[in-house]
């Protein structure tokens, strides 16, 4: 599954461990999702796309 | 690499408990040992010397604690490190087991643990660096 999660906190300028506090979760599990090596849970999944106020469908991708 | 709020928050939290749990499993055991060690084989030098395994379940709980508070990404990093350490060990220690059979000296079934934890930082170093 792909995501945009990347882009979306790169808009707001924030770093990887700054979103990771907002999400309560790790550094390394922000990364694993930026990088698809992870696709968080539906509850982590919710969480997200709350914080960046999209629905989930607009932050994660399923792939083709 | 920076750590998150969350992730320094838990682990101090882990870290603390451990070492609590280490210290007293330490004070019981060298406390066992100076009493145990004297007294003649049989079911009270038993119970004293397998007492040390009170602060042990502790540790075990304490492992617990941080399971349930660490993120899902973690858990999941943490328990497949874990149960790939498992396996190697049982592959290293059958293989020596039939070595023993060829004719090596008999080890301890304590030796199990140094195997598992240098296993289980093999596997956490691999992951990392695949992880890069």
């Amino acid at each position: 599954m792909k995501n945009i999660l990347r882009e979306l906190r790169a808009e707001r300028g924030w770093s990887q461990a700054e979103l990771a506090d907002q999400l309560k979760v790790s550094r390394q599990t922000v990364n694993a999702i930026e990088t698809g090596r992870y696709d968080p849970s539906l509850p982590l999944a919710f969480a997200i796309s709350r914080l960046f106020r999209k629905s989930i469908e607009e932050v994660f991708l399923a792939d083709p | 690499m920076e750590k998150s709020s969350h992730e320094r928050k838990v682990f101090s939290r882990y870290n603390a408990e451990l070492f609590g749990a280490l210290i007293l499993y330490g004070i019981v055991l060298t406390i066992t040992i100076y009493v145990g060690e004297p007294l003649k084989n049989g079911l009270e030098k038993t119970l004293i010397l397998i007492t040390p395994m009170g602060p042990f379940l502790l540790m075990i709980w304490v492992i617990v604690r941080l399971l349930r508070r660490v993120d899902e990404y973690l858990r999941l990093t943490i328990l497949e490190n874990v149960s790939i350490a498992a396996a190697v060990t049982a592959a290293t220690t059958f293989t020596y087991g039939f070595m023993e059979n060829a004719g090596y000296p008999r080890v301890s079934m304590f030796a199990v643990w140094p195997v598992m934890g240098a296993a289980w930082i093999l596997v956490g170093v691999i992951r990392c660096a695949l992880d890069r």
